[in-house]
């Protein structure tokens, strides 16, 4: 896998501390150290968000070490603030940060390309277009951050941090490094003016270094038609497209493996060799913008050219590319004929997929509390009837917008922002908003990123019931440990970090519900709904269902009396397949009766409590 | 096909804003509720034909077909419904009269019917410390006195006839206002498969009503009218005088003027054409001038079988009831139908809303009230 690959490159390197923040695409790098951090004696965490992870990482890099942090696009934004200054105060030991970007949001709550941030902070930039490259790559990015005393960006994305190709492995550097920090020489990014002067200097050295990297190669005949600049899984897809379109005679493609800053040379000898150039990347025109920079710096000497890309909307300027739209694009600058597949194969292929996957709403997991507790928070803004507003948070229980979560979630961003926004709506009743507050959040989120909101709510007296959804789990990116779960990256036992005495301790009222019993935790939320002062907080605490699955016997035995169900009738409605929807449940349209899936019950026994005839059966196991 | 459940009870009913909150629809599905005085939905229902709907006071109503299968009989008074007999009743017991708000006639024929074995168990509407009107079954005839009184705010007293539990065997009497006792007749009538123990409801005892008020909003105005004193009882005085008496703690008493409490009608109180519960047993309210004594309309055998039973055990005195009296008790219910009528009319449903009339009958009703008025 791609971010094995980029793991792997790190160990090759000698990386001795390595901290994340799980966020896909990303998990697997740190996921995969996590795992060999004792016997390579290297040094891994779980950090409590991506700025801390890459002020852990950098902390090495400050006493000489090597250190890595990655994250996802999202990340990045919250450690930005920190990289901001560290471009100008510079790094010491090799430091690699790796981004991986999420075209098409597959699991992210936003699209980003976030080689911007090289370009806007002056930072090597680095894209590998294969498995065998991230790994490769990823090696040599601590060599160049090392001398540049720069920390260096890799730029993946989802279809290489989570493809799987072959790499050949090189040997594994033990690091014997022994940390130091120099105090006579303070690491500040002051003086400015001279620090971002002495920037400037170490990116032209950098651009130095990329002028001669064998990872940027240009393939395709002397004269090409067209020239297609490329980065990233961009590679491959250009070269199936050509395949596909029979067209390798007629163009000529440049792979650019770094791409900031950009090696103008080496891109100069190549642009020169046709008329016409196609950008193939993803997501902003950014190797396109500024390529086109360089050729209206250099147009003297390169003549006129014609550029196609996002700009000359050849290729889409959001989402994902694929070999499909690169053979399109191309296929229409070329002009060549080209059918992927008869109108009538594609139909039958259609049906076929249509009957064997059904399309399925997004759902919560069998068993799963987000749902019992989005229940609650249904009934009891009903209730209430000021159509409360629930201000959302990253986490599975985002699916809370969808009808899984029976679309109660009104508003989802980045990291601890539904707590951030319920700040604000709370002071909005002066003017005349009567809708009542209320905000979830996770337990994973809740650390990352909700408790200066937090005491900016106690602060500032702002009125708002925060629930924050204690699923013991960062259960979204695939269950990594976090300050609440008494257990490290490197798998040895840690303190819990209590949400309920760090609330109280914030001055929040704060009570502690199972929300498998859905009456109670119905009435509790209407109650603190109607109390209008202050911050209140209901943690809301039952472990993630495939977490506690793994772990311990279901908690009831749940069973249909197919006496009593009675189905679509009036008086149900199938309340518990048609509304509730727990995976666990199945509708039998023969019988027109529920029945319990029990390969996939995870026996928590709240459906048993919503059922209008008692028909749904829970014995203690 | 055209939806008669749930989707089509919240755009015929909820959102015209005639919701009776009658209680008809609770207590059969999970997705209904009531709370607060409110009536709640909780999810949606895509069900073609429901209960929710057919049973609704504010869905289609045949007044010619409701009179048919209750009476036998074609629907011709158009003043009061039809009737067999209408007297002047009190309470012999002192207790009741003074503690009930209908010279205690209901309170009492529901025990006597209670002790005698008529039913087993009567629904009634109690108030919670709150006032809020909530639906209860009562079973012993000394727990009756707990539901006298009215707080003039509309409840959901059939939730309770729906919820029960009843045993099999048990025979059922419910006091209700006049949408209650339509809804009870249409549940009777329908030809969905039923759960509800309406069939075991042999009396039903209808109230006089001309309006009933939505709770949160009316509550709200009369703890700020009381500034926040806790009330114990709400009475409202006959004409001339037509106070809102609102007695708090310490038996203080507070006159609110009628038009202060007037926005706080149900919208759909404007459209009721029953002021008199026309598809009752027994109908019971005030008589108008006259202190200390009920109308008691008679409109079924069972009704007059025990109002006499009644009246031969003592529990009741009655007397002829006035003629000027009965006039204008029949002016008045007319002009509640002629007011509902032109109330249809301008919501432009007088042809398609609930009330299926025909025009003859419409024709009457709108001419005969004007005499009246006039």
């Amino acid at each position: 896998m791609g971010n094995e690959a980029i793991a792997r490159g790190a160990i090759e390197a000698g990386v001795q501390v390595c901290a994340a923040y799980p966020g896909n695409p990303s998990s697997e790098i740190i996921g995969s150290l996590s795992q060999v951090a004792r016997e390579l004696g290297i040094y891994v965490e779980w950090s409590v968000n991506e700025k801390v992870a890459l002020e852990v990482a950098t902390a090495a890099s400050f006493a000489g070490l090597r250190g890595l942090t990655a994250m996802k696009q999202n990340g990045l934004n919250v450690a930005s603030d920190f990289l901001f200054n560290l471009n100008l105060s510079g790094s010491k030991g090799g430091l690699v940060v790796v981004v991986c970007d999420d075209p098409s949001a597959l699991s992210s709550t936003n699209e980003e390309d976030s080689r911007l941030f090289a370009k806007m902070c002056d930072l090597p930039l680095l894209e590998p277009s294969t498995v065998q490259e991230a790994q490769k790559m990823t090696r040599w990015a601590f060599d160049l951050s090392e001398e540049l005393g720069l920390p260096c960006l890799i730029r993946s994305v989802t279809r290489l941090s989570h493809a799987r190709g072959n790499a050949e492995l090189g040997p594994i550097t033990k690091n014997q490094q022994n940390p130091r920090f120099d105090t006579s020489r303070p690491i500040i990014p002051q003086p400015v003016m001279e620090t971002h002067k002495a920037l400037h200097n170490k990116m032209k050295t950098c651009q130095d270094r990329f002028e001669q990297s064998p990872f940027n190669v240009y393939r395709g005949p002397e004269k090409p038609e067209l020239l297609v600049v490329t980065c990233g899984p961009g590679w491959m897809y250009v070269r199936e497209a050509l395949l596909n379109l029979g067209a390798e005679n007629r163009t000529g493609i440049l792979k650019l493996a770094t791409t900031w800053p950009l090696p103008a040379s080496f891109l100069m000898e190549h642009l020169k060799k046709a008329d016409r150039i196609l950008f193939v990347e993803e997501v902003d025109p950014f190797l396109e913008n500024n390529v086109k920079e360089l050729c209206a710096q250099r147009a003297g000497e390169l003549g006129v050219k014609t550029f196609l890309g996002k700009a000359s909307s050849h290729l889409p300027n959001v989402g994902e590319i694929n070999p499909d739209i690169v053979t399109r694009a191309i296929q229409q600058i070329l002009d060549e004929p080209y059918e992927p597949r008869s109108l009538q194969y594609a139909r039958e292929a259609a049906e076929a997929v249509s009957l064997l996957a059904p399309s399925r709403e997004l759902g919560f997991c069998a068993g799963c509390p987000h749902r019992a507790t989005y229940w609650s928070v249904k009934n009891a803004l009903a209730m209430d009837g000021r159509d409360g507003i629930v201000l959302g948070d990253i986490g599975c229980y985002t699916l809370g917008v969808r009808p899984a979560g029976f679309s109660q979630v009104k508003t989802c961003h980045a990291m601890g922002s539904g707590v951030g926004l319920a700040n604000g709506f709370g002071h909005l009743e002066r003017f005349g908003l009567n809708q009542p507050v209320l905000t979830v959040c996770g337990d994973s989120t809740f650390y990352h990123a909700a408790i200066p909101a937090l005491v900016n709510a106690r602060y500032n007296q702002s009125n708002f019931l925060m629930l924050i959804l204690d699923n013991s789990a960062t259960a979204m990116t695939g269950f990594q440990p976090h300050a609440g779960t008494g257990r490290t990256a490197m798998g040895a036992d840690a303190s819990v970090v209590d949400i309920e005495a760090l609330c109280k301790a914030l001055g929040a009222r704060v009570q502690v519900k199972n929300p498998f019993d859905v009456q109670d935790t119905t009435e509790t939320i209407y109650k603190l709904l109607q109390d209008r002062e202050g911050i209140k907080v209901l943690i809301l605490k039952q472990e993630c269902a495939l977490v506690r699955v793994k772990r311990q016997k279901a908690l009831y035995k749940v069973r249909v009396d197919q006496e009593r169900c009675v189905g679509q009738e009036c008086g149900c409605n199938r309340r518990c397949t048609r509304i509730f929807k727990c995976p666990g449940l199945a509708w039998d349209p023969v019988t027109g009766k529920a029945q319990i899936d029990e390969a996939i019950c995870t026996g928590c026994g709240t459906c048993a409590d919503i059922c209008p005839q008692s028909a749904i059966l829970k014995e203690t196991v | 096909m055209e939806n008669k459940g749930l989707q089509a009870l919240e755009s015929c009913v909820i959102q015209k804003d005639l919701c009776t909150f009658c209680g008809a629809c609770l207590s059969l599905c999970p997705y209904l509720h009531s709370w607060k005085g409110k009536w709640l939905k909780l999810d949606d229902c895509d069900l073609a034909e429901g209960r929710c709907f057919a049973y609704c006071p504010r869905t289609r109503v045949n007044l010619e077909t409701l009179h048919q299968e209750v009476f036998g009989q074609s629907y011709s008074n158009i003043e009061m419904g039809l009737f067999k007999q209408v007297k002047m009743v009190r309470a012999s017991s002192p207790t009741l009269r003074q503690k009930a708000q209908t010279a205690g006639v209901v309170s009492a024929l529901m025990k006597f019917a209670l002790k005698e074995g008529f039913i087993n168990g009567a629904v009634l509407t109690q108030r919670t410390p709150d006032h809020l009107p909530i639906g209860r079954v009562i079973r012993r005839p000394n727990e009756i006195l707990s539901c006298a009184g009215s707080s003039y705010v509309a409840g959901p007293t059939l939730q309770a006839l729906n919820q029960g539990p009843w045993k099999d065997s048990e025979r059922i009497g419910v006091v209700g206002t006049p949408c209650q006792v339509l809804a009870m007749r249409k549940m009777s009538l329908s030809p969905l498969k039923r759960t509800t123990p309406i069939d075991r409801v042999t009396l039903i005892i209808g109230l006089f009503c001309t309006w009933a008020l939505t709770y949160e909003p009316f509550m709200k105005f009369l703890k700020n009218r009381v500034k926040g004193a806790r009330i114990r009882k709400l009475d409202i005085t006959p004409p001339p005088e037509r106070l809102l008496k609102v007695i708090t703690e310490n038996d203080r008493i507070w006159d609110v003027p009628l038009d202060e409490i007037r926005p706080f009608i149900r919208t759909t109180c404007g459209v009721c054409h029953d002021m008199t519960s026309e598809l009752s047993d027994l109908s019971v309210g005030t008589v108008e001038g006259i202190q200390g004594w009920s109308t008691v309309i008679i409109r079924t055998d069972l009704g007059e079988k025990i109002l006499s039973q009644a009246e031969a055990a003592r529990i009741v005195k009655s007397q002829p009831l006035p003629e000027e009296k009965f006039k204008h008790l029949s002016e008045a219910s007319l002009l509640k139908k002629q007011r509902a009528l032109l109330r249809l009319k301008e919501r432009g449903e007088l042809e398609n809303g609930y009330l299926t009339l025909s025009r003859e009958l419409i024709g009457r009703i709108l001419s005969e009230a004007n005499e009246a008025g006039s």
